[in-house]
């Protein structure tokens, strides 16, 4: 039983000693304990006693070991990034007994034979590399009217010895056009020195002159690429851009603080206008969807019985519903354009707030429960025309139906569709053209051709059928021509006056014909063959006139 | 009653792939031995079946077939499933006598479509119009009836639809299956869910561009036919019915009829 077991029973808050009991127990001083020291320890319980006698143990140096001291020297030195060549300044360098090993620090290994060495800071003095143009290549490759090879050249060394900090080349600008005796060259150092160098000015220069020359040395399809990196920056410098880009940096640095804000809540404005553009442009297609909705073409019997109709209501509110949440959920994404910024102005603060309660009103807090659940129904992946034509897609103009079915069957519609004698009839002009009745590779190509050659075919039957009937027409003309004929010839020979017994003959002499129709047909001649219909045709229109 | 389920169908869209199904019989002989056990007066060796064109995968949409079989023959409906991707649904029986397969597919179950039905009559004996397709045929190793059709979907639902418009989900490691090399003059491989066929025709694979091209020109030249015949047509209409009006005229002449 501790302390510790007590205080948790009793409840008592705060840990004392957060258990260091069992840290003791392992921890070296027990075993070293010896004798009284251990009795006055074990007085203590669980919370030891803290004057235990410390042994503090001293490391022994071990002087047996210990190196003589190091040794150094004043040795002379000289720094070869000085100008001074002559000068030699003295250091103190730790004298290396062995002469091989150097100190580590990377200088050269000289002394004794009257080479002092470099210093070790040389290494850092970098100069710049500027382009280097004798007369020649000026006056080829880097003439320029506003600047002259004197002005040039001074630009160039004061860039080497400036190392290629602008500001400070800028600054310590001072061209002064050598007094020429030339009157011609005079006249042109005049001119440069009305000018007034910008910052902008001078690089623009120094980059077209460094560019230049480093394609004059190296043509740049020979350039490695960090080279030609570097051409490319500096052949793309511009110096207009620079001047308004430091303008604006200049204008941004010195506006106050009422700009700066005013700018600020004019930015979380445009983003506010913009996202609710999006959310108008959402609004809107839905709207369009919508209006665009085609009629319901499915069965309707379903709905005929009120439990059915009950079942349509609660469908429609189930779109509807799911339809409401998309609505939201679209601006929700969107519309957080910033609220931190808002605080700042009153006025936004409160149209903010006036768009919000009309956008998530009663239904915000649905969206948060059951969001995710549902997700509106994904944007199908838009196919390129040539995936189009790898997966087979098509989009024709009218699907029958949905569903699978084979296009073999879908090519022979024109003809399975029809009665049996106009199919008899198609499939003898397929015969006829020796084309099968099944299609060897019934494609979308295939099908096309196929279903031009049927049109074809059906006008072509459509045709014949027209012409029989023509001809049948004609041969009923015919008939008649001749009939009339005979009756004429009839009443010609014999019995005048007598209308009625006129009358009764003929129709004699008719049923007569009829009953043989062929030979007599023949005999007459004109006509050769004549379809049942035909004949028909002509007892009908016989008989009508009989009745007259 | 409509599928339950809330998916929709894609609106306008038809897609359609390529398969080839029909038979394939031999004559048995000596490079066909009868296998043990085969009745006496079964003379051939057939298979039915349904399948890629050149062997492309089909399984993606076509999940089973069933192949019903003529009655004579123990236990005629075959159901054939869980084929390997690119493989064929097939049917190998022997008999001696022709008669009609039914053979119904059914798709994958994310195509939420009914099965349909084909049929196909079982040839064993050369055929053909002419007696030299006869003999050609009767010549060859065997006696094929293979048929070119295409399988139409028609407003897919959502799901089939993109899984007939996406590529293969290639499988990690499982590169030796899915990306055989194709034979013929095939644009992509086996494991491309596309509804290309091949564009050149080889012996055992006769359904290609070439021979849709050749079918295409028939049909054009039959057109041609047909439109010839239709202008000769029309000008003997126009023949009759010129002929036809002169004759009323005169039939209709106050002065003959009195």
């Amino acid at each position: 039983m501790t302390s510790h077991d007590v205080r948790d029973m009793l409840d008592l808050p705060g840990e004392a000693a957060p258990r260091p009991a069992k840290k003791q127990k392992v921890a070296a001083p027990r075993p070293v304990l010896k004798g009284l020291a251990r009795e006055v320890q074990n007085l203590g319980g669980d919370n030891p006693i803290a004057i235990v006698p410390e042994v503090s143990v001293f490391k022994k140096k071990r002087f047996g070991s210990r190196k003589p001291a190091a040794k150094w020297e004043n040795r002379s030195f000289k720094n070869s990034a000085r100008d001074d060549e002559t000068l030699v300044l003295k250091h103190w360098r730790r004298k290396d007994e062995s002469s091989a090993a150097p100190s580590g620090e990377g200088e050269a290994v000289a002394q004794d034979g009257g080479v002092v060495e470099d210093s070790t800071f040389a290494k850092y003095n970098v100069k710049v590399i500027t382009p280097q143009y004798d007369d020649e290549q000026y006056q080829r490759h880097l003439q320029d009217n506003n600047w002259s090879k004197d002005e040039t050249d001074y630009l160039v060394s004061l860039a080497r010895d400036y190392d290629l900090r602008w500001p400070i080349i800028w600054d310590r600008y001072e061209y002064q056009p050598a007094i020429n005796l030339d009157p011609e060259t005079a006249e042109v150092a005049i001119v440069a020195k009305a000018e007034n160098r910008t910052l902008e000015n001078l690089k623009a220069r120094y980059y077209t002159v460094a560019a230049t020359m480093m394609k004059v040395h190296k043509p740049p399809e020979s350039m490695n690429q960090a080279e030609f990196n570097l051409l490319e920056l500096m052949q793309n410098f511009n110096p207009n851009q620079e001047k308004s880009r430091k303008q604006f940096a200049e204008a941004a640095f010195s506006r106050t603080k009422e700009e700066a804000r005013e700018e600020e809540s004019l930015l979380i404005e445009l983003k506010r206008i913009l996202a609710r553009s999006d959310k108008l442009a959402e609004e809107r297609r839905e709207l369009y969807a919508r209006l665009e909705a085609p009629p319901s073409t499915g069965n309707i019997g379903v709905f005929t019985s009120s439990q059915g109709l009950q079942q349509l209501l609660h469908q429609l509110m189930q779109a509807d519903k799911s339809k409401k949440r998309r609505s939201i959920m679209g601006p929700d994404g969107t519309s957080p354009a910033g609220p931190s910024g808002l605080n700042q102005q009153p006025s936004f603060d409160r149209r903010e707030s006036s768009v919000r309660e009309s956008t998530s009103g009663p239904s915000g807090g649905s969206n948060n429960k059951k969001g995710p659940a549902q997700p509106g129904p994904t944007e199908r992946r838009q196919l390129a025309p040539e995936e189009m034509q790898l997966y087979g897609v098509k989009i024709p103009e009218r699907i029958p139906s949905s569903g699978p079915s084979f296009r073999s069957e879908k090519l022979q519609k024109p003809i399975t569709s029809k009665s049996s004698v106009q199919q008899q009839k198609m499939l003898s002009v397929l015969t006829e053209l020796g084309i099968p009745h099944r299609l060897i590779m019934p494609t979308i190509a295939v099908g096309e051709s196929y279903e031009a050659l049927l049109g074809g075919i059906a006008t072509l039957i459509d045709q014949r059928k027209v012409m029989e009937k023509i001809q049948g027409e004609i041969n009923t003309i015919k008939e008649k021509k001749r009939r009339e004929e005979e009756e004429r010839a009839a009443k010609m020979s014999g019995f005048g006056g007598d209308g009625v017994g006129d009358d009764r003959d003929v129709k004699v002499e008719e049923g007569e014909r009829e009953k043989s129709a062929a030979p007599s047909m023949s005999d007459t001649g004109g006509q050769h063959k004549r379809s049942a219909s035909v004949l028909s045709a002509v007892s009908e229109k016989s008989t009508k006139r009989q009745k007259k | 009653m409509a599928p339950p389920n809330n998916q929709k169908r894609v609106k306008g869209v038809q897609i359609h792939r390529p398969f080839i199904y029909g038979t394939t019989a031999k004559l048995f002989g000596e490079d066909n031995p009868k296998p043990p056990g085969t009745p006496a007066d079964h003379t051939h060796s057939w298979t039915v079946f349904v399948k890629g064109v050149d062997d492309t995968d089909i399984t993606y949409w076509c999940k089973k077939v069933q192949f019903k079989l003529h009655e004579s023959i123990p236990n005629p409906m075959r159901m054939i499933e869980d084929v390997p991707p690119g493989g064929a649904f097939e049917v190998h029986e022997t008999g001696w006598g022709e008669f009609e397969i039914t053979i119904k597919i059914y798709y994958v179950p994310e195509s939420l479509e009914k099965p349909q039905t084909l049929y196909h009559h079982l040839r064993l004996h050369p055929y053909g119009d002419t007696e030299e397709a006869k003999e050609a045929m009767r010549r060859g190793p065997d006696i094929k009836s293979w048929i070119y059709e295409e399988q139409i979907f028609s407003e897919p639902y959502n799901e089939f639809y993109d899984i007939l418009t996406s590529p293969m989900p290639r499988e990690k490691g499982g590169g030796g299956k899915g990306t055989r090399v194709m034979k013929g003059g095939m644009v992509g491989s086996v494991g491309e869910r596309t509804a290309s066929i091949p564009l050149t025709t080889r012996p055992d694979q006769p359904f290609s561009r070439e021979t849709e091209k050749l079918e295409i020109k028939r049909l054009e030249e039959a057109r041609v036919k047909v439109n010839d015949l239709m202008d000769k047509m029309s000008d003997d209409l126009k023949e009759k019915e010129a002929e036809l009006d002169k004759l009323k005229r005169e039939y209709n002449q106050p002065g003959v009829r009195a």
